[in-house]
């Protein structure tokens, strides 16, 4: 997986370490309790018109006083107008950012980490398995998809949260099964007015057959990650055509401050998506 | 009204069942019966003897306990093909321990429990069959529960030094 | 031999102890602040010199698993002694460095450069394992995807003279490690000290500008024999030794082993190891805010895997307890720094064990691993 050649004013060759590119805050959309997604404008419209990511790769926002936050890219990659973040109100960083209003500026650096392999799947049936804040670095190759239907097969979102009011995105969910998405959601509990499924996301791999020349994206709590990655071997898909989304603090983005690190790989860089076959030797040995 | 054949036809749509001779689905079938139900309507309550064993066919099952003061807790549904009353199967548990009630209009395949017992001990070879599907679906509900009871989407408690 | 023929980059001269201040004036006038190993406070540290006098001449350093003393034996030598807790990790990869400031102006940031100006280091008797673990952290500051400005402005300005290492301590362990003693690449000058004469081997042309006017003398096959028999000898003396052969496998096969937990029962989790280790590279950063909000300040420090809070996700900390952020740093140093980095990160310096409070030696664990899994 390669990262895009990006404009050297955003990242990795920055005249001073860790230097932010200011973004304006433009709209704020609540997702979720405790969720909300940022639509980013760079300040400077040479910056907005050099910016670009590709699906699964994430930025930090900065907030000057409170430090940075590495958050993945949550809107349309072939979208150039705007740079959506869902972030979730979790530590200092975050929670700072849920007091800010439209109008205010942060700074961002990136786009950083490998990126969804959106080519290399082509042709095939897609099986995108997320849970919670997972959905968001998932949603932009759900918009590639959309924007190159017919590159892909059969595609499938297997979704689920902890309750209804924490799913992310369920207005979009018609729109997707409009672009030939077929979209199961499930939540772990249910409310009284709830007539979906319950139960967890890897038992929707349970409610259809799939083909073991299915790709899968997982992003989700690492111990569905682990389950998910279960049911697909256990249906016959190779490890190689499994691809997972990883999260560690992140603190440089650039693969130097070694926090994030994960056996020999800097899930900053080398992630945070990965073929789970490259991660199999020490995905399960425990507090690694 | 359904004849055995058409009873026949119905649970041969049923993946497992293919795996049956057409001996066993026939002493199946005719211990079966089809079952539709509407949105709402209650399948079994807790509490309940158990008389059937349900296959779904077409539709959705909602599975849920009563939790006082919080009230029925709705903790799975089953979609199309998965069994919902299994435990009646097993020889020793003899009521309902949860209820169920349909969450959409839907189709069921009703097999009676005790002659289901009884058929697989005269026939050890159903038996092995009917068991070796059970042990399937416990294993699977089993992985659901725990996933479910890990609450794997809790906030976290900030323990980390920093 | 005239003064005036310069030597070529490869050759080797001889000179005189007494012109050695000749040649740190030459690096002074050319804007170099010069830093060498000196005696402070019972220990040896790297700070700037001025004159060959500053170093510890007569010196010895007693080293063992969590033991270390400076010893004054009065021999004559003046680069014999093996280094301290300090090495020059410090001056590529300051542990505490401003970034920036951010000042509030006009509903935005104004922004303004941490320290201006880099300093332009000589590095004054650098070991095998010390150029070693330069160049290896070269590895990970200065890459095509990323490099770290601070590391490279103070690293392309940095000049090197190294040191063939004649008198190992307790701890030394380079000759297993591939890194010393002796110095084969990688610097402006590098010194072995005899009994009467410093030989210098020119490395590039910085290093034959530091000679300008310096008294050269050729260095004949006798001196240059008794170099090689001391470099020789040296090579016998290490206090330590470590198999490589099985590395990084028997790490990284054997994660799952409960051998870790012995280690972790040892293990204070003091992060000592991290910070004497000359190729450790894990930074943090540190935001601070002025208390009327209108001053914020980035500062970049060191950082070390056996902190608690190093590594965690959403869930928690990812390494709770002392033996799996142990596992950590020996799976990387010994283990998944070669794929990263393409060699080990241990350049068998011995500072780890020389200053571990819980007197742990890699050379030793990696041992009883070894056999712990063997069996």
């Amino acid at each position: 997986m390669t990262t895009p050649v990006t404009n050297i004013k955003f990242a990795s060759h920055a005249d001073r370490l860790l230097e932010p590119v200011w973004a304006e805050i433009t709209a704020i959309t609540p997702e979720a309790e405790g969720i909300s997604t940022y639509w980013l404008k760079f300040v400077d419209p040479a910056a907005q018109a050099a910016y670009s990511f590709l699906p699964g790769q994430f930025n930090m926002v900065y907030l000057p006083g409170f430090g940075e936050a590495a958050i993945s890219v949550s809107s349309d990659s072939e979208d150039r107008s705007l740079v959506g973040h869902t972030i979730r109100f979790v530590g200092n960083v975050t929670r700072a950012v849920s007091r800010l209003k439209v109008g205010d500026v942060v700074g961002i650096r990136g786009p950083f980490g490998a990126a969804w392999p959106m080519q290399e799947i082509e042709g095939r049936d897609v099986i995108i398995a997320a849970g919670g804040i997972g959905l968001a670095p998932l949603r932009p190759p759900i918009y590639y998809i959309m924007n190159h239907r017919e590159r892909f097969g059969k595609v499938y979102l297997l979704y689920g949260a902890r309750t209804p009011s924490d799913l992310l995105y369920p207005n979009e969910y018609k729109k997707w099964e409009q672009a030939g998405i077929q979209v199961q959601i499930t939540v772990d509990r249910a409310d009284e007015n709830w007539q979906g499924q319950v139960g967890v996301v890897p038992m929707l791999f349970y409610r259809f057959r799939m083909n073991p020349e299915s790709v899968v994206l997982t992003c989700g709590p690492e111990i569905m990650i682990r389950f998910v990655v279960y049911e697909g071997l256990a249906r016959r898909i190779p490890a190689e055509n499994i691809y997972v989304s990883l999260e560690r603090n992140m603190k440089c983005g650039q693969g130097s401050c070694g926090h994030c690190q994960l056996g020999p790989y800097f899930i900053c860089k080398d992630g945070p998506v990965f073929r789970f076959d490259t991660l199999e030797s020490f995905f399960n040995v425990e507090e690694f | 009204m359904d004849s055995l054949e058409e009873l026949k036809d119905e649970l041969r749509k049923i993946p497992w069942f293919r795996e049956l001779t057409p001996q066993h689905l026939d002493k199946i079938a005719r211990i079966a019966h089809l079952q539709q139900v509407k949105a709402g309507e209650v399948l079994f309550r807790e509490g309940d003897k158990e008389e059937n064993v349900y296959i779904v066919l077409e539709g959705r099952i909602a599975l849920d306990m009563f939790v006082p003061p919080r009230g029925k807790v709705r903790f799975y549904t089953a979609e199309a093909w998965e069994v919902v009353g299994w435990s009646s199967v097993t020889p020793t548990v003899r009521q309902r321990t949860a209820g169920a009630s349909a969450v959409t209009d839907g189709l069921l395949a009703a097999i009676d429990a005790e002659k289901l017992r009884q058929a697989c001990e005269e026939d050890h070879d159903l038996g092995y069959l009917t068991m070796r599907r059970l042990a399937n679906i416990v294993a699977s509900r089993l992985m659901v529960t725990r996933l479910q009871l890990l609450d794997i989407f809790a906030e976290p408690e900030e323990k980390h030094v920093k | 031999m005239s003064s005036e023929h310069r030597p070529e980059i490869g050759s080797t001269v001889a000179i005189q102890k007494s012109a050695f201040n000749a040649l740190l004036n030459n690096l002074k006038e050319q804007g170099y602040e010069a830093i060498g190993p000196h005696v402070k406070n019972e220990t040896l540290v790297y700070e700037p010199i001025t004159a060959l006098e500053d170093l510890p001449r007569g010196y010895v350093t007693e080293q063992e698993a969590g033991h270390f003393r400076l010893i004054y034996l009065g021999h004559s030598r003046y680069f014999d002694v093996i280094p301290g807790a300090q090495s020059w990790k410090q001056f590529l990869f300051p542990s505490r460095k401003e970034l920036f400031s951010l000042t509030k102006n006009d509903g935005g940031w104004k922004m303004e450069e941490g320290e201006k100006g880099t300093p332009a280091y000589a590095f004054i008797g650098v070991r095998g394992c010390e150029l070693a673990a330069i160049q290896i952290q070269d590895n990970i500051f200065l890459r095509s995807d990323f490099n770290d400005p601070i590391y490279r402005a103070r690293r392309e300005r940095a000049f090197i003279l190294s040191v063939n290492c004649l008198h190992p301590a307790g701890t030394c362990f380079c000759v297993s490690m591939g890194t010393g003693p002796r110095v084969n690449s990688g610097y402006d000058l590098n010194l072995t000290e005899l009994e009467d004469v410093f030989l210098l081997t020119i490395g590039s042309e910085s290093g034959r500008g530091a000679l300008t006017g310096v008294p050269l003398e050729a260095a004949n096959g006798f001196v240059l024999n008794a170099a090689n028999r001391a470099l020789e000898h040296s090579a016998s003396q290490m206090g330590r030794k470590m198999d490589t052969s099985d590395l990084p496998e028997l790490i990284l096969n054997h994660l799952d082993d409960p051998y870790w937990r012995s280690i972790g029962e040892r293990c204070l989790s003091c992060a000592n190891c991290t910070q004497v280790c000359p190729t450790c590279f894990c930074w943090d950063t540190l935001d601070t805010l002025s208390l009327d909000g209108n001053e914020t300040r980035r500062t970049r420090v060191w950082d070390s895997c056996f902190n608690p809070g190093y590594s965690y996700q959403a869930g928690g900390n990812t390494r709770p307890t002392i033996h799996s952020r142990y596992r950590q740093w020996l799976s990387h140093k010994l283990g998944n720094w070669k794929q990263q980095f393409g060699t080990l990160g241990c350049v068998g310096c011995g500072r780890c064990i020389t200053w571990c409070p819980a007197a742990i030696d890699i050379t030793a664990e990696v041992v009883a691993l070894r056999e712990e899994t063997s069996r």
